[in-house]
Formats: structure tokens, C-alpha cells, sequence
């Protein structure tokens, strides 16, 4: 398909997604902005995990920077929303860029292993910090206004897929790519790995914090528990690899599909919910493990030899 | 004529016999690490309605309405619980909300009642939080965090000889925090000295450093307020670490059964606290008494029931007196009616304060020989209190 | 002074499960390069059986740790035959996504079977101490610690003296050179994660009796599981031993001296700061 007419498919498809409070119900409206928001944390990840082949289980700290930002700035400064999101961001941005640079110096499983200390530490820092209320929480105002919510977390999604679209065809986002897939060879090269690692941990930092700062003031209750879970980084983790790391649309498709079965499970089935995703995990790791993506393009090809391959590449 | 007849039978047909029930919906832990209470709500609410439908239901107006009730398990998922009460209230089209239990659950809920204008009557939070919203849908059963330990303190002043020592032991969560504040204003007022102030993460499970600085302290009484598996622990490592302080409270677990059953013998000695005993003086217009409705949960449920039973049980009276006082259910009305709402009922007085909360006071209690022990209420010893504690070695 | 020196006994006791915890992680993880996100499930399940013997079949909890160990050892084996040798060629990664997977279907099976209220292990002697000078000792802590210790140093026998163990490390640094001696893969992978499995089940016993168990223990256990196995390094079973110990002994102080709710500031920051500083871990080689 050309990229005029995916582009127009696409752009109908935000248009009817931006419409959606005024054709569907409250429910609807409510799993969106859920779905909506996972997306971008899968995106979000996908920039550092995806593309610079780095991943990260620390995303949930930029996540819970900037539901804090939000919250801080507006119960204990009494300032308004945009100047808390501004706040998470910044926070969220910059220690992205500190961190970055500590600890994007480790390989592979170590680097997520860090990360993972890093979000059970930033829970247990935070959760001793009066002015962010400690482990009991910041209970933010209530505002009535679901659409607000909803668009906000569209208009997210949208810049974070753009972004992605960008990062995948330009000299930065290609070298990322080089990055993952030889770093010593792409430093060779001439690309200086630690500022575009650094660069893409900020980016993907971004749109996390700005996704943490909406989610505060939509669900008017944040404790540190709840928002620098790492179930949440799992999740967005899953997501992303499940739609396909490294592409574009990829995570987004991944979490719209899991959030759809897992709200369904949810509701209909729910003791069966939580077992739900750890069963994905384990047949996409073993069947599918780059993607649906991946999976949609050699398909065609290869039919059901695909997922047999994919076991018998991996396999002992 | 068939058409007369016709009409005569459409007279019987109408309302009355096809009034849509008033549902009640709630979201509740029934699954994950908190389901341990969460049963007690899900049970309270089902016994409850199934109680008040037996007898004709809720009288609106010249009619009688049953009530409906539709529970979601939550799987002690904070942010799947506050999806579901948006779920009860645009898809499943609920009339009014019940609680879920926990004061941080509470907290996230809530909002979705008081942003849709939809009453919420909860037995499971009692943080001050929850009051200090300017919340206006929001009516709780639990008593005031603040004043949990009120009772005991009071009786610790009364004790010869007096504690002279406090030490004070907080989890970090909502509901402990706010005890925490509250008891330490009692305890200066009472006079009594307290030489540890400490808050603990929620969820430890080593208390060996807390437990070694209250030996090493000397301190006479130890206040602690947390959860469940937390005092568990906490007895358990006094025990192997040979701590026995002169009397030791704790503001969860003694009046559960599942506890003393944990603890076995080593039980004995703890005090606590609870809004309710199941006492044959609390009346209730369905159940007859607190001891008969006691009674009667044991042999359909299989368990005891405690306060959490009973405040359940109250929210879902609060909201069906305050529907028959409003002659509506109308959500504004309604809601209305749930302010001024007073009455008696096996859980005690029901009456909210103009935040939205009950006030009620704590009954202090005693676990002696495997029984919980009514110990101090009011101004007086109902029983005589087990002091100072043998320690563990004579026990 | 005396609170001071009682509560580094505490630590170091608590130290010495902790070790014990972190073992089967170490092993797996060095031997395997597998980072088993489900160890703490593994542990979980440990707990459960030991308490089910405990109660069902009256036996000491001490003596119903044999047989959790082969249970779970079982478990384990089966794992790695039947999930993890399908993905174990593939990128390091994928198995820290599997091993995800299978602690959360451990977790939901464990609530669904044994139901979410909480058990302990309570052995009629559970209580009793020792005392020496002003220091109380509980018994059971030191039970424990003795065991820990001790299946630390059989592994560590194991693994450097036996034919077994030999074929192990054989097959960790060089399998295609293994496999030319005759070591098969399939089994020495599955033996080794079943061991692992076992050191697991041990240690969930182990903690039953000082602890109480639900089926959600098993996430923090794996987090503290991973902090220890980092600051012992991977190397070498004895410096398991020393990371249990330095961590048990760490969070007692942080909470002596800076308060209660710094604890897991302080093993985590530990975590942190030593993959950032160290990466071959503080005493050994992880790499």
C-alpha cells in the first residue's frame, strides 16, 4: 500500500478514535483512555527498548516522575495542570539524562536488572518524601471532564507514534538501529553511542512522564505503589514486544489487542484475568517472539512453518 | 367488555409488579492479597439484601422494591476496581455504590461516585483522607482513624500501676498513618510518655530491630497500628525474641477469628479494638440482634463474622433507610437523605457527621483463654484487663 | 551497645535464609544465563508444600524440607524441559519475559488452590531462644541459618568436587566443547534449574517458619533473591553467602539508624549503585 493512502487510513482512523465520546459510551471512553495510555508507555519503550535494543524495566520511574510532577504541582503548590505536566516532564527528562548516562553503560540483561532496582528504589525514596505525601499518596482535585482525559491521552498517542515515525527514517533512529544491532560496530562507525543512548532514554522518558502526569489528575489518587509499579513496566513491555519492537505501529496494535482481551477477560471470566498475561508472555515468547509485526510480514510466506521456526531457531 | 377486562387487569399489572429492582453495585477484593477481608464484604452485602428482600424489600412510596446487587472482583487491583465502579455505573446502570474494603481502594472509588454524582455508602476505609475531600457522595461506617486507640488509651490511664512508657508503631499506609496522628494527640493528652515513635514499610515481615528497641527501651505499652500479617509477625518475633512488654494493642487482627486460629496460644494477652461486638443490646430491624445475626452468618457463612461483617451490613441498611426516607431514587435525594439519616441497627447507631463519616466509639477487647473479652468501653472496665502481661517464658 | 550487637545478631541470622534464598537464583543465572523472574514463585511454592506436609502429615517442618526440595526440583526440571529449553537459544531477554510469564500463572495457581489467606509454619518450639550475656536468640533462626549455611556449602562441594557438578560448569562456559565430552545438554539444564528449584523450595520452607506465606510473597523474595546474588557475584556459592549476610546486616542498621522505612532504600540503592560501579558484581565475576 502506498504511504498516501496508509497515511489517509490512518489519519480516519484518529479522526473516528477523537470522536469516540461523543458515538460511544462512558465505558468506552474509560477503556480508551486506559488503552490510549498503555499505548504510549508501550511506545514510549519501544524508542529504548525497541529500536536502541536496551530494556529498560525502569520505565515505570519516568512513569511515576511524572504523575508526581503533576501531583506536587498541583496539591502542594497549587499550580495549574499544564504547569504540573511541564514539572513531570522535566523531571521525568532529566533523570532520564542522568541516569542515562550511569547506567546505560551496562549490557543487555544487567542494564534491565538495574533498571528494575532503580524503579523498587525510586518507590522506596519516594515513599519517604513528605512533599510528595509519602506512602499514603497525594489525592489530587476531581475534574469532571472524561473527554478532557480522553482527547489528552489521543493527542499523546498520536506524537508518540509521529515521533517513532520520524525516529524510523532518520540518521538518529538509524543509529539507534546500529546501536542494537552491533554497538561496537556502530561506534566504529562513527556514531556516538552514549549521546544517542542517552537521547533515546530521555525520549522515551518524555512521553512516559507525560502519560504519568495525565493518568494523576485522571484518576485523582497516586501512591507510590500504584505508579512506579513495575507490573506496569511489564506490561508495557509485553506490549510492545508482543506488537513488534522496533516498528511503528507495532506496540500500539499490541496494546490495543491485549487491553481488549484482557478488559473482556476481565469482566466476563475474571478469575481467569490474571493468569491471562502471564499465558501471552509464554506463548508469544516461545511462538512470536518479535512481534506481531514480524509476525504479519512472513506469514505469508512461511504459513504455520513461522511459529514452528521461530521454537526451533530458539531451541536447546 | 374484554376491553374492560383488559384494563381492569393492566391496573394490577402496572408498577407494582414490574417496578425494575434498585440495584446496588460494588467492586470488591476477591481474589489477591487482600481478599482475606474482602470476603467479609461481599458476604455482608449479599446476606444483607438477601435479609431485606425476604422481608418486601424497600418501600418506595406505596411500593415494594427488591434489591438487586451486582459484586466485581477486583483481584485487589486499585486501578481494575476504579474501571469497574465506571463499569457498574454506565453499563450495568447501578442506582447507588457500596464499598470496597481499604482505605486506599476507598480513596480511588470514590471519585468515580462523587464525579458521577452517584451516592457511595462504604464500610471498608476509615482514613482521614477520605473525610478532608470536601467529598459530598461519600458516606462511610468505619469510625475515625484518629480515634482508634481512644479507648485504650483511656483505660491505660485507669491501670495501676500506670503504663509509663508508650511505644507507638505505625505501618506507612493511609489508614495506620492517620491512627498514628490521632493517637499521638491522646497520648499527650493522657500524659503518657512515648519513647519510640516509628513508622514501618507495609508488609514487613522483620520486626526483630523494632521489637529489640522496645526491650531495650524498656517501654511499658506498645500501640500498633498495621495489618494483619504485620501483627502476626510482629507477636510471633516478640515471642522468639522474648520481648513482653506490660501490654501490647494493635488496631487489626484480635478480633478476627483467622487470627487467634494463627496464633493459637500465643494469642492470649493481645489487646485490640472494634467498633462492634455482637452484642444481643444492638437490635436491627432485619436481623433481629447482633448476637442472632452473628449466629445466623456463622451457619450460612462458616466463619465468624467481625466489625468488617457488620459495617458492611450497615451501609446497605444506611442506603435502604435513606432510600425510603427520600421516597425516591433519585441520586440527588437519595443522597440528601443519606446525610441526615439515624437509626439503630445491629451494627450500633447509624448517623453520619457532615463529612460523611459515623462516629462510633471503640469498644476495647482483650483475647483471654481464646475469647475476645470486652474489656473497657465508655468510661468503664467491663472486664478485668490482663495486666501487666506474664512474660513469654511464664506464659 | 547491647541493642546494637542484638541487632546485628538479628541480621546476620535473617542473613543467612537470605543467602539461601539467593542461592538457587546465582546458580541458575551463572550456569544457565537465565535471570529467573519467577525464583520468588518458586520459593512461594517451597512454602506451601512444606506447610501442607506440616499440617496434613504432621511432620517437623525440618523434616518435610526433603521432600519439598524434590517437589520442587521436580517443578524445576519440568519448567526447563518443557517452557524454558524452547526459548533458551534465543536472545537473554525472551527468558526474562518467559520467566515472568510463569511466575504470574505460579501466582494465580497458588490464589486459586490455596486461596489468598495467609499460613504459617508453627512448630510447637517455635518460640524458644537462647540467651547469651544480654543477646536473645530465637531457635528456630539459628535451625535456619545452620541449614542455609550448610546446603551452601554442600552445593558449593557439589559443584567443584562432584562429576556432576563438573559437568555443570562444564556445560556453563563451553557447551558445544561439553557436549563433546558426552555432556547432554537437555538434561544438565533441566538437572541444573531443577536444583535450582530445589535450593528454592528449601528456602520457602525455611522462611515459613519465620515468616508467613500467601501466594504473593514470591515478587519480593525474587527482588532480594537478586540484590544478594549480584553482591555475591555468580562465581563462586560461598560469596552468596557473604552477599546474604552483608544485606541481612545492612537493612537491620539502616533500620536501627535511620529508620524502618529505609530498608529497601538501602538493599535497593546497594542493587543500583554496584551494576553501576561494578558490574561483575562486588566480590565475584557476573558476567
Amino acid at each position: 500500500m502506498k504511504s498516501t493512502a496508509w497515511g489517509i487510513v490512518l489519519a480516519v482512523i484518529i479522526a473516528l478514535l477523537a470522536a469516540l465520546p461523543w458515538i460511544g459510551n462512558t465505558v468506552l471512553v474509560q477503556f480508551g483512555i486506559n488503552v490510549l495510555l498503555l499505548a504510549t508507555l508501550a511506545q514510549g519503550w519501544n524508542i529504548i527498548g525497541g529500536y536502541t535494543g536496551y530494556p529498560s524495566f525502569g520505565n515505570s520511574v519516568f512513569y511515576g516522575l511524572g504523575a508526581y510532577g503533576v501531583a506536587i504541582a498541583m496539591v502542594q503548590c497549587h499550580l495549574p495542570f499544564w504547569v504540573g505536566m511541564l514539572l513531570g516532564l522535566g523531571l521525568g527528562v532529566v533523570f532520564a539524562g542522568l541516569l542515562g548516562l550511569a547506567v546505560l553503560r551496562l549490557k543487555g540483561h544487567y542494564f534491565a536488572i538495574c533498571t528494575l532496582g532503580l524503579a523498587l528504589v525510586m518507590t522506596a525514596i519516594v515513599s519517604n518524601l513528605e512533599i510528595a505525601g509519602g506512602n499514603i499518596g497525594l489525592v489530587l482535585p476531581l475534574l469532571r471532564s472524561e473527554v478532557l482525559f480522553y482527547e489528552l491521552a489521543l493527542g499523546l498517542l498520536v506524537l508518540a507514534t509521529l515521533t517513532i515515525f520520524w525516529l524510523s527514517r532518520s540518521r538518529f533512529g538509524l543509529g539507534l538501529i546500529a546501536i542494537r544491532e552491533n554497538e561496537e560496530g556502530a561506534a566504529v562507525m562513527g556514531v556516538n553511542t552514549t549521546l544517542y543512548k542517552v537521547l533515546a532514554f530521555m525520549l522515551s522518558a518524555a512521553f512516559t512522564a507525560l502519560a504519568g502526569g495525565i493518568y494523576a489528575y485522571y484518576i485523582t489518587f497516586i501512591d507510590p505503589v500504584g505508579v512506579f509499579d513495575i507490573g506496569l513496566n511489564v506490561k508495557m513491555i509485553i506490549m510492545a514486544v508482543f506488537g513488534g519492537p522496533g516498528s511503528v505501529l507495532g506496540p500500539v496494535v499490541g496494546a490495543f489487542i491485549l487491553s481488549a482481551i484482557s478488559e473482556v477477560l476481565a469482566t466476563k471470566v475474571t478469575s481467569i484475568a490474571s493468569m491471562f498475561f502471564g499465558i501471552v508472555i509464554v506463548i508469544a515468547v516461545v511462538f512470536m517472539p518479535r512481534g506481531i509485526a514480524h509476525l504479519v510480514q512472513h506469514i505469508k510466506r512461511m504459513g504455520w512453518g513461522y511459529f514452528f521456526d521461530n521454537v526451533r531457531t530458539h531451541r536447546l | 367488555m374484554h376491553r374492560f377486562l383488559f384494563f381492569f387487569v393492566s391496573l394490577f399489572l402496572t408498577p407494582a409488579a414490574w417496578a425494575q429492582p434498585v440495584t446496588f453495585g460494588a467492586s470488591v477484593q476477591l481474589t489477591g492479597p487482600v481478599a482475606n477481608t474482602g470476603r467479609y464484604y461481599k458476604d455482608a452485602y449479599e446476606f444483607a439484601v438477601e435479609k431485606i428482600n425476604a422481608a418486601g424489600g424497600i418501600k418506595i412510596g406505596s411500593a415494594h422494591q427488591k434489591i438487586a446487587l451486582k459484586i466485581l472482583d477486583n483481584q485487589s487491583d486499585v486501578n481494575l476496581s476504579v474501571r469497574q465502579y465506571v463499569q457498574l455505573l454506565a453499563q450495568d446502570k447501578v442506582n447507588f455504590l457500596l464499598g470496597p474494603f481499604a482505605s486506599n481502594f476507598v480513596l480511588a472509588d470514590s471519585s468515580i461516585a462523587e464525579k458521577s454524582r452517584v451516592p457511595m455508602v462504604q464500610g471498608g476505609g476509615a482514613s482521614d483522607q477520605i473525610y478532608s475531600r470536601g467529598y459530598q457522595y461519600i458516606f462511610g461506617t468505619l469510625p475515625a482513624a484518629s480515634n482508634y486507640f481512644g479507648s485504650t488509651i483511656e483505660a491505660m490511664t485507669k491501670l495501676n500501676p500506670r503504663p509509663q512508657t508508650v511505644a507507638l508503631l505505625y505501618a506507612d499506609d493511609s489508614f495506620d498513618v492517620s491512627v498514628a496522628k490521632g493517637t499521638r494527640e491522646l497520648l499527650k493528652k493522657a500524659g503518657l510518655k512515648t519513647v519510640i515513635d516509628e513508622r514501618y514499610s507495609t508488609n514487613a515481615s522483620d520486626f526483630s530491630v523494632l521489637l529489640s528497641r522496645i526491650k531495650s527501651e524498656n517501654a511499658d505499652a506498645v500501640l500498633v497500628a498495621g495489618h494483619e500479617t504485620e501483627v502476626l509477625n510482629f507477636i510471633r518475633q516478640a515471642k522468639s525474641l522474648d520481648v513482653s512488654p506490660k501490654l501490647y494493642s494493635f488496631t487489626v487482627g484480635v478480633p478476627s477469628a483467622d487470627f487467634r486460629h494463627a496464633l493459637g496460644k500465643d494469642a492470649n494477652g493481645a489487646s485490640g479494638m472494634t467498633a462492634w461486638l455482637p452484642s444481643a443490646t444492638l437490635k436491627d430491624q432485619w436481623f433481629g440482634d447482633a448476637e442472632e445475626f452473628a449466629r445466623a452468618w456463622k451457619t450460612k457463612f462458616g466463619y465468624e463474622p467481625d466489625y468488617h461483617a457488620a459495617s458492611g451490613v450497615a451501609t446497605v441498611e444506611a442506603l435502604v433507610n435513606a432510600i425510603q426516607a427520600a421516597g425516591s431514587t433519585d441520586p440527588q435525594k437519595v443522597r440528601d437523605a443519606l446525610a441526615k439519616v439515624s437509626f439503630d441497627s445491629l451494627y450500633g447507631r447509624v448517623a453520619f457527621d457532615d463529612k460523611g463519616q459515623i462516629s462510633l466509639p471503640q469498644i476495647m477487647v482483650q483475647i483471654q483463654n481464646d475469647e475476645v473479652v470486652p474489656i473497657y468501653a465508655g468510661k468503664d472496665f467491663i472486664n478485668k484487663l490482663q495486666y501487666p502481661l506474664a512474660p513469654w517464658s511464664k506464659r | 551497645m547491647e541493642l546494637l550487637f542484638q541487632v546485628l545478631v538479628s541480621g546476620i541470622l535473617l542473613g543467612g535464609l537470605y543467602a539461601l534464598m539467593a542461592l538457587g537464583l546465582a546458580l541458575v543465572w551463572g550456569v544457565l544465563n537465565i535471570v529467573n523472574l519467577s525464583h520468588g514463585a518458586l520459593i512461594m511454592l517451597g512454602a506451601y508444600v512444606t506447610y501442607f506436609l506440616v499440617t496434613g502429615a504432621h511432620i517437623d517442618p525440618f523434616a518435610a524440607l526433603p521432600i519439598a526440595a524434590a517437589v520442587l526440583f521436580a517443578i524445576g526440571y519440568l519448567i526447563q524441559r518443557g517452557v524454558l529449553n524452547l526459548v533458551i537459544r534465543g536472545p537473554m531477554f525472551n527468558t526474562l519475559l518467559i520467566t515472568f510469564g510463569i511466575e504470574v500463572v505460579l501466582t494465580y495457581l497458588a490464589q486459586s488452590w490455596f486461596s489468598a489467606d495467609f499460613r504459617t509454619i508453627n512448630p510447637g518450639y517455635a518460640g524458644s531462644n537462647y540467651t547469651v550475656g544480654a543477646i536473645t536468640i530465637p531457635y528456630v533462626q539459628v535451625l535456619v541459618f545452620v541449614i542455609a549455611i550448610g546446603l551452601t556449602v554442600a552445593m558449593w562441594l557439589l559443584l567443584l568436587h562432584t562429576r556432576t557438578g563438573r559437568g555443570i560448569r562444564a556445560a556453563a562456559q563451553n557447551l558445544v566443547a561439553a557436549r563433546l565430552y558426552g555432556v547432554s545438554p537437555k538434561s544438565v539444564y533441566a538437572l541444573t534449574f531443577g536444583l535450582g528449584a530445589a535450593l528454592a523450595g528449601v528456602a520457602g520452607g525455611l522462611y515459613g517458619t519465620v515468616s508467613q506465606i500467601n501466594p504473593y510473597i514470591g515478587g519480593p523474595l525474587t527482588a532480594k533473591s537478586f540484590v544478594i546474588a549480584i553482591i555475591g557475584g555468580l562465581d563462586n556459592p560461598l560469596w552468596v553467602i557473604v552477599g546474604g549476610l552483608f544485606l541481612g546486616s545492612i537493612e537491620s542498621l539502616t533500620a536501627l539508624y535511620i529508620g524502618s522505612t529505609y530498608r529497601d532504600v538501602a538493599s535497593f540503592g546497594i542493587l543500583v549503585l554496584i551494576l553501576i560501579v561494578r558490574p561483575s558484581g562486588l566480590l565475584g565475576r557476573t558476567t
